[in-house]
Protein backbone atom coordinates (compact mmCIF):
# COMPACT_ATOMS: atom_id res chain seq x y z
CA UNK A 1 0.00 0.00 0.00
CA UNK A 2 1.18 3.49 -0.76
CA UNK A 3 -0.25 7.00 -0.65
CA UNK A 4 0.06 9.99 -2.91
CA UNK A 5 -0.93 13.62 -3.01
CA UNK A 6 -3.94 14.24 -5.19
CA UNK A 7 -3.94 17.31 -7.41
CA UNK A 8 -1.65 20.23 -6.62
CA UNK A 9 1.32 19.01 -4.63
CA UNK A 10 1.75 22.30 -2.83
CA UNK A 11 -1.84 22.37 -1.63
CA UNK A 12 -1.51 18.80 -0.47
CA UNK A 13 1.66 19.64 1.41
CA UNK A 14 -0.12 22.57 3.08
CA UNK A 15 -2.96 20.24 4.06
CA UNK A 16 -0.50 17.74 5.47
CA UNK A 17 1.23 20.43 7.51
CA UNK A 18 -2.14 21.63 8.85
CA UNK A 19 -3.03 18.09 9.81
CA UNK A 20 0.36 17.79 11.49
CA UNK A 21 -0.28 20.97 13.49
CA UNK A 22 -3.61 19.57 14.68
CA UNK A 23 -2.07 16.20 15.40
CA UNK A 24 0.63 17.70 17.62
CA UNK A 25 -0.93 19.94 20.27
CA UNK A 26 1.24 21.85 22.73
CA UNK A 27 2.31 19.38 25.44
CA UNK A 28 1.95 20.08 29.14
CA UNK A 29 5.14 20.36 31.13
CA UNK A 30 5.79 17.88 33.91
CA UNK A 31 5.78 18.92 37.57
CA UNK A 32 9.56 18.60 37.54
CA UNK A 33 10.06 21.21 34.85
CA UNK A 34 10.62 24.28 37.03
CA UNK A 35 12.75 22.61 39.76
CA UNK A 36 14.94 21.04 37.09
CA UNK A 37 15.23 24.36 35.25
CA UNK A 38 16.36 26.15 38.41
CA UNK A 39 18.79 23.36 39.20
CA UNK A 40 20.36 23.83 35.77
CA UNK A 41 20.44 27.61 36.21
CA UNK A 42 22.20 27.25 39.58
CA UNK A 43 24.64 24.75 38.13
CA UNK A 44 25.47 27.07 35.23
CA UNK A 45 25.83 30.03 37.56
CA UNK A 46 28.29 28.10 39.71
CA UNK A 47 30.37 27.07 36.72
CA UNK A 48 30.31 30.66 35.38
CA UNK A 49 31.39 31.90 38.82
CA UNK A 50 34.30 29.45 39.05
CA UNK A 51 35.35 30.16 35.47
CA UNK A 52 35.28 33.86 36.30
CA UNK A 53 37.48 33.30 39.32
CA UNK A 54 39.90 31.21 37.27
CA UNK A 55 39.97 33.84 34.56
CA UNK A 56 40.68 36.60 37.09
CA UNK A 57 43.42 34.51 38.71
CA UNK A 58 44.99 33.84 35.32
CA UNK A 59 44.87 37.51 34.36
CA UNK A 60 46.48 38.49 37.66
CA UNK A 61 49.20 35.85 37.26
CA UNK A 62 49.87 36.99 33.69
CA UNK A 63 50.09 40.62 34.79
CA UNK A 64 52.52 39.77 37.61
CA UNK A 65 54.62 37.67 35.25
CA UNK A 66 54.70 40.46 32.67
CA UNK A 67 55.78 42.99 35.27
CA UNK A 68 58.50 40.62 36.50
CA UNK A 69 59.77 40.11 32.96
CA UNK A 70 59.73 43.84 32.33
CA UNK A 71 61.68 44.48 35.53
CA UNK A 72 64.17 41.78 34.61
CA UNK A 73 64.76 43.30 31.17
CA UNK A 74 64.88 46.96 32.15
CA UNK A 75 66.82 47.02 35.41
CA UNK A 76 70.59 47.34 34.61
CA UNK A 77 72.67 44.46 35.86
CA UNK A 78 76.30 45.38 36.77
CA UNK A 79 77.89 47.77 34.24
CA UNK A 80 76.06 46.50 31.22
CA UNK A 81 72.50 46.79 30.24
CA UNK A 82 70.83 44.75 27.58
CA UNK A 83 70.27 48.05 25.81
CA UNK A 84 73.50 49.80 24.81
CA UNK A 85 73.72 53.51 25.50
CA UNK A 86 76.81 53.84 23.27
CA UNK A 87 76.60 55.47 19.89
CA UNK A 88 77.32 53.40 16.80
CA UNK A 89 80.77 55.00 16.36
CA UNK A 90 81.65 54.32 20.00
CA UNK A 91 80.63 50.73 19.60
CA UNK A 92 82.75 50.38 16.45
CA UNK A 93 85.68 51.98 18.15
CA UNK A 94 85.40 49.68 21.12
CA UNK A 95 85.15 46.71 18.81
CA UNK A 96 88.22 47.86 16.91
CA UNK A 97 90.28 48.22 20.09
CA UNK A 98 89.24 44.74 21.12
CA UNK A 99 90.35 43.45 17.71
CA UNK A 100 93.73 45.10 18.25
CA UNK A 101 94.30 43.01 21.34
CA UNK A 102 93.96 39.80 19.35
CA UNK A 103 97.23 38.12 18.43
CA UNK A 104 98.16 38.07 14.75
CA UNK A 105 97.45 34.76 13.07
CA UNK A 106 100.52 32.62 12.64
CA UNK A 107 100.79 32.67 8.86
CA UNK A 108 103.44 30.00 8.68
CA UNK A 109 101.03 27.52 10.20
CA UNK A 110 98.44 27.98 7.39
CA UNK B 1 3.00 39.58 24.57
CA UNK B 2 1.95 37.09 27.22
CA UNK B 3 3.73 39.07 29.95
CA UNK B 4 4.19 42.78 30.62
CA UNK B 5 7.56 44.28 29.78
CA UNK B 6 7.71 45.36 33.41
CA UNK B 7 7.94 41.68 34.38
CA UNK B 8 10.78 41.17 31.93
CA UNK B 9 12.57 44.19 33.39
CA UNK B 10 12.23 42.73 36.88
CA UNK B 11 13.58 39.40 35.62
CA UNK B 12 16.48 41.27 34.03
CA UNK B 13 17.24 42.73 37.45
CA UNK B 14 17.48 39.18 38.85
CA UNK B 15 13.96 38.81 40.25
CA UNK B 16 13.38 35.03 40.29
CA UNK B 17 9.55 35.18 40.64
CA UNK B 18 9.42 37.45 37.59
CA UNK B 19 11.49 34.97 35.62
CA UNK B 20 9.19 32.18 36.77
CA UNK B 21 6.25 34.21 35.51
CA UNK B 22 7.84 34.50 32.07
CA UNK B 23 8.58 30.77 31.96
CA UNK B 24 5.06 29.86 33.01
CA UNK B 25 3.57 32.21 30.41
CA UNK B 26 5.63 30.90 27.48
CA UNK B 27 6.35 27.34 28.55
CA UNK B 28 3.46 25.56 26.87
CA UNK B 29 3.83 27.36 23.57
CA UNK B 30 7.59 26.88 23.57
CA UNK B 31 7.31 23.18 24.37
CA UNK B 32 4.76 22.81 21.56
CA UNK B 33 7.09 24.45 19.07
CA UNK B 34 9.99 22.27 20.22
CA UNK B 35 7.84 19.14 20.03
CA UNK B 36 7.01 19.87 16.40
CA UNK B 37 10.58 20.86 15.56
CA UNK B 38 12.39 17.87 17.02
CA UNK B 39 9.69 15.17 17.02
CA UNK B 40 11.11 13.42 20.06
CA UNK B 41 8.54 13.72 22.87
CA UNK B 42 10.94 12.32 25.46
CA UNK B 43 13.45 15.12 24.83
CA UNK B 44 11.05 18.06 24.56
CA UNK B 45 11.35 19.12 28.20
CA UNK B 46 15.11 18.89 28.13
CA UNK B 47 15.33 21.17 25.08
CA UNK B 48 12.69 23.44 26.62
CA UNK B 49 14.78 23.83 29.76
CA UNK B 50 17.79 24.61 27.61
CA UNK B 51 15.78 27.39 25.90
CA UNK B 52 14.78 28.99 29.20
CA UNK B 53 18.30 28.51 30.55
CA UNK B 54 19.65 30.47 27.59
CA UNK B 55 16.91 33.03 28.12
CA UNK B 56 17.92 33.47 31.75
CA UNK B 57 21.56 34.12 30.91
CA UNK B 58 20.90 36.42 27.98
CA UNK B 59 17.92 38.35 29.31
CA UNK B 60 20.05 41.36 30.18
CA UNK B 61 20.75 41.90 26.47
CA UNK B 62 17.09 42.56 25.73
CA UNK B 63 16.36 46.27 25.26
CA UNK B 64 12.82 46.55 23.89
CA UNK B 65 9.60 44.69 24.55
CA UNK B 66 8.63 44.10 20.94
CA UNK B 67 11.66 41.94 20.19
CA UNK B 68 11.09 39.60 23.14
CA UNK B 69 8.91 37.05 21.37
CA UNK B 70 10.97 36.82 18.16
CA UNK B 71 14.01 36.56 20.39
CA UNK B 72 12.49 33.70 22.39
CA UNK B 73 11.65 32.01 19.08
CA UNK B 74 15.25 32.44 18.00
CA UNK B 75 16.47 30.82 21.21
CA UNK B 76 13.98 28.00 20.63
CA UNK B 77 15.09 27.53 17.04
CA UNK B 78 18.76 27.54 18.01
CA UNK B 79 18.24 25.00 20.78
CA UNK B 80 16.20 22.78 18.45
CA UNK B 81 18.82 23.15 15.75
CA UNK B 82 21.59 22.14 18.17
CA UNK B 83 19.53 19.15 19.27
CA UNK B 84 18.79 18.05 15.71
CA UNK B 85 22.43 18.31 14.69
CA UNK B 86 23.46 16.28 17.70
CA UNK B 87 20.87 13.60 16.97
CA UNK B 88 21.14 13.58 13.20
CA UNK B 89 22.34 10.00 13.06
CA UNK B 90 19.31 8.81 14.97
CA UNK B 91 17.04 10.74 12.64
CA UNK B 92 18.70 9.29 9.56
CA UNK B 93 18.11 5.80 10.79
CA UNK B 94 14.40 6.57 10.69
CA UNK B 95 14.44 7.62 7.03
CA UNK B 96 14.31 4.06 5.90
CA UNK B 97 10.98 3.77 7.66
CA UNK B 98 9.33 6.39 5.44
CA UNK B 99 7.47 4.02 3.19
CA UNK B 100 6.22 2.20 6.21
CA UNK B 101 5.04 5.47 7.71
CA UNK B 102 3.22 6.30 4.51
CA UNK B 103 1.53 2.97 4.58
CA UNK B 104 0.47 3.58 8.15
CA UNK B 105 -0.88 7.01 7.26
CA UNK B 106 -2.89 5.58 4.41
CA UNK B 107 -4.18 2.93 6.71
CA UNK B 108 -5.14 5.55 9.27
CA UNK B 109 -6.92 7.65 6.69
CA UNK B 110 -8.83 4.72 5.31
CA UNK B 111 -9.57 3.14 8.66
CA UNK B 112 -12.69 3.46 10.76
CA UNK B 113 -11.67 1.88 13.98
CA UNK B 114 -12.47 2.86 17.55
CA UNK B 115 -9.16 4.59 18.21
CA UNK B 116 -9.16 6.13 14.77
CA UNK B 117 -8.39 9.71 15.80
CA UNK B 118 -5.57 8.87 18.15
CA UNK B 119 -3.94 6.55 15.69
CA UNK B 120 -4.42 8.97 12.84
CA UNK B 121 -2.79 11.81 14.76
CA UNK B 122 0.14 9.60 15.63
CA UNK B 123 0.52 8.39 12.10
CA UNK B 124 0.25 11.83 10.52
CA UNK B 125 2.85 13.01 12.98
CA UNK B 126 5.18 10.13 12.18
CA UNK B 127 4.71 10.50 8.44
CA UNK B 128 5.51 14.24 8.51
CA UNK B 129 8.49 13.62 10.80
CA UNK B 130 9.80 11.02 8.41
CA UNK B 131 9.25 13.34 5.44
CA UNK B 132 10.99 16.25 7.13
CA UNK B 133 13.85 14.04 8.26
CA UNK B 134 14.86 13.80 4.62
CA UNK B 135 15.77 17.48 4.37
CA UNK B 136 18.33 19.50 6.30
CA UNK B 137 17.74 20.73 9.84
CA UNK B 138 17.58 24.29 8.51
CA UNK B 139 14.86 23.41 5.98
CA UNK B 140 12.95 21.42 8.55
CA UNK B 141 12.97 24.25 11.08
CA UNK B 142 12.10 26.95 8.56
CA UNK B 143 9.21 24.94 7.12
CA UNK B 144 7.91 23.99 10.54
CA UNK B 145 7.94 27.59 11.75
CA UNK B 146 6.19 28.84 8.63
CA UNK B 147 3.82 26.05 7.74
CA UNK B 148 3.12 24.37 11.04
CA UNK B 149 3.61 27.11 13.62
CA UNK B 150 1.99 29.56 11.23
CA UNK B 151 4.50 32.37 11.71
CA UNK B 152 4.26 35.22 9.24
CA UNK B 153 7.11 36.29 7.00
CA UNK B 154 7.45 39.44 9.12
CA UNK B 155 7.89 37.34 12.24
CA UNK B 156 10.36 35.09 10.48
CA UNK B 157 12.28 38.18 9.35
CA UNK B 158 12.81 39.12 12.98
CA UNK B 159 13.81 35.59 13.96
CA UNK B 160 16.21 34.97 11.10
CA UNK B 161 17.29 38.60 10.63
CA UNK B 162 17.06 38.31 6.87
CA UNK B 163 14.96 40.15 4.29
CA UNK B 164 11.52 38.90 3.32
CA UNK B 165 12.58 38.14 -0.24
CA UNK B 166 15.48 36.01 0.90
CA UNK B 167 13.12 34.14 3.21
CA UNK B 168 10.65 33.54 0.38
CA UNK B 169 13.43 32.05 -1.72
CA UNK B 170 14.59 29.83 1.14
CA UNK B 171 11.05 28.71 1.85
CA UNK B 172 10.39 27.95 -1.79
CA UNK B 173 13.57 25.90 -2.04
CA UNK B 174 12.83 24.08 1.21
CA UNK B 175 9.36 23.16 -0.05
CA UNK B 176 10.82 21.99 -3.33
CA UNK B 177 13.29 19.79 -1.52
CA UNK B 178 10.55 18.28 0.63
CA UNK B 179 8.35 17.64 -2.39
CA UNK B 180 11.28 16.20 -4.30
CA UNK B 181 12.26 13.91 -1.43
CA UNK B 182 8.67 12.86 -1.06
CA UNK B 183 8.27 12.32 -4.80
CA UNK B 184 11.40 10.20 -4.97
CA UNK B 185 10.10 8.00 -2.21
CA UNK B 186 6.82 7.60 -4.04
CA UNK B 187 8.45 6.83 -7.36
CA UNK B 188 10.29 3.89 -5.86
CA UNK B 189 8.62 0.63 -6.84
CA UNK B 190 6.35 -0.34 -4.03
CA UNK B 191 6.56 -3.88 -2.83
CA UNK B 192 3.93 -3.37 -0.22
CA UNK B 193 0.86 -3.43 -2.42
CA UNK B 194 -0.95 -1.39 -4.99
CA UNK B 195 -3.64 0.42 -3.08
CA UNK B 196 -3.26 4.17 -2.77
CA UNK B 197 -4.67 6.60 -0.27
CA UNK B 198 -5.17 10.22 -1.19
CA UNK B 199 -5.27 13.46 0.71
Amino acid sequence: MNWTFKGDENEALDALFRAYREACPDPEASANFMPELWRRIDERQRSVFFMGRWARALVTAAAVLSMGMAAYLYIPRGHRSVFSVESYVEALSAGHSQDADLPEPALDEL
Amino acid sequence: MLVEFEVIKRAQAGDAPAFNEIVLAYRKRTLGTIARLISRPEDVEDVGQEVFLRLYFSLDQLRTAEVFEPWLYRLTVNAAYDYLRKHRRRMESRMSDLSEQQVMLADAMAGGRVDHDVRQRKQISEAVDAMLSQVSEADRILLTLKEVEGLSLKELEKIYRVKENALKVRLFRARQRVLKAFGEENREPSTKGAAKAEI
